[in-house]
């Protein structure tokens, strides 16, 4: 969606983003006069800014699947994984650059977890990269820690009521990370098959891993 | 229990978990005005300490107002049952909330 | 207690547990600006200049109205100016002259735009 303009003005102006055909907006333009302030006032550089944009689009949940699958076939990593998450991401080169702890609560068969931030929108971003719309709009924040089973249901996920449906509501510094149950039929599947089967919903709790393809999932 | 290399050492203040896994709590039921990271859905609400988080941190809600510093103390990750919170709720009566509280906001509950 | 009670012992992001809609999956890629305000949050983050517990504070101090209104970006933007004015770092004058610089500019680049509003 970038076109080109002339070039004539001054490229000292830390502004080098793809120009857009659209005029920019309300707040894009306020971000931007915030940001150049900033940088003229020498509190960062437009460096930083750009070396921060590169860390968040490498923070996808394909990362929290490597961890999940990890934690599937090797029980002492596992077991490290759930003593101290941040430590054990940290293992696999995952860095926390935000300061955060991380809790990975495992999902068994007495215990289904979900992750909620109902104040604002903490969320392992570490290790999922950024949360989607859902996860910080009213409905989801309201409702998860007062009605979880109808939020799952809204997902299709069905919840045995002998089974402990257990919401955490991120408020301060740790942040969590759902370890789903390994799906039935995937004895043998090596960790790249597995990561496969995990989804950022899968880690957030409202949905299971997937089945294996060609089977319907439980 | 001190071990006798440690005997006489003494914690800085808010140094040594007030609370224990397992040990009853109740989230106190102040009302703070303009910033508070306690949600009034719990406020007043009884349950038991999951675990204690560590390290030490500073109170996020004076951090809210740029104080960084200052005496840290525990966090805990406390369990409250549905059914304490919600009257009518409609799940399990396993079911559970589980949230992060400072040490200043929770008190014991007597046995 | 009187409405109004209510509303200033609730802070309008202290939503858990109040009726809501049926959940509808939105999602959306990020616009270049939300990204760019996001690293930005993580660089005033890692400079303290602005720590995240403030960012969430500022967001809180925008009141019920800019809360439920305003989109989750454009929040951020905003208590960032308003703590960047509190904090002396900036003033408004110097962000509303910025704003019009930056507008100008690219008003220059695109000659052939009509002035929308």
């Amino acid at each position: 969606m970038s076109e080109s303009t002339h070039h004539d003005h001054d490229h000292d102006h830390p502004h080098a983003e793809i120009s857009q055909s659209e005029r920019p907006g309300f707040y894009d333009v306020m971000e931007t006069a915030v940001r150049e302030l900033l940088i003229g006032k020498k509190l960062f550089g437009a460096d930083e800014i750009r070396h921060q944009i590169e860390l968040l689009d490498s923070r996808t949940p394909a990362l929290g699947a490597k961890v999940v699958a990890r934690a599937w076939v090797d029980p002492a990593f596992k077991s490290r994984l759930l003593a101290n998450g941040r430590a054990a991401c940290e293992e696999l080169g995952i860095s926390f650059y935000d300061d955060t702890q991380l809790i990975v609560l495992e999902n068994t068969e007495k215990v289904h977890n979900l992750i909620v931030c109902t104040l604002c929108s903490c969320y392992p971003r570490p290790v999922l990269g950024l949360p989607p719309d859902w996860y910080k709009l009213k409905p989801y924040r309201a409702r998860a820690v007062s009605e979880p089973r109808a939020v799952l249901a809204e997902f299709g996920t069905h919840i045995p009521d002998d089974v402990e449906v257990r919401v955490s509501d991120s408020t301060a510094m740790v942040r969590f990370l759902v370890l789903p149950m390994r799906p039935n039929g995937t004895d043998g599947y090596d960790e790249k098959q597995l990561a496969a089967l995990v989804t950022r919903d899968a880690m957030i709790g409202v949905i299971p891993a997937n089945a294996p393809t060609g089977r319907t999932a439980r | 229990m001190q071990s006798s290399i440690a005997a006489g050492m003494v914690y800085a203040l808010g140094e040594k978990p007030i609370f224990k896994p397992g040990d009853a709590i109740r989230i106190l039921d102040r009302s703070p005005i303009g910033h508070y990271r306690v949600p009034l859905y719990l406020r007043g609400k009884a349950g038991k300490v999951d675990s204690v988080i560590e390290p030490v941190a500073v109170d996020n809600e004076e951090e809210g107002f740029g104080r960084n510093a200052g005496s840290r103390r525990h966090y805990y990750r406390v369990a409250v049952p549905m059914t304490e919170i919600w009257p009518d709720y409609e799940g399990s009566p396993r079911d559970g909330l589980y949230i992060e509280v400072f040490e200043t906001w929770l008190e014991k509950i007597a046995d | 207690m009187t409405q109004t009670e209510n509303l200033v012992k609730r802070l309008p992001n202290d939503i858990g547990g109040l009726p809501a809609d049926p959940i509808q999956r939105i999602e959306h890629e990020l616009e270049p600006w939300e990204k760019r305000c996001h690293a930005l949050a993580d660089v005033l983050d890692y400079h303290k200049i602005i720590n995240t517990e403030e960012k969430r504070c500022g967001v809180e101090a925008l009141g019920a109205e800019m809360v439920g209104k305003l989109g989750y970006y454009e929040r951020w933007i905003v208590a960032f100016a308003n703590i960047l004015f509190r904090k002396g770092i900036l003033t408004p004058t110097e962000l509303a002259l910025k704003t019009k610089e930056i507008e100008a500019r690219w008003a220059e680049a695109h000659p052939d735009r009509h002035d929308d509003t």
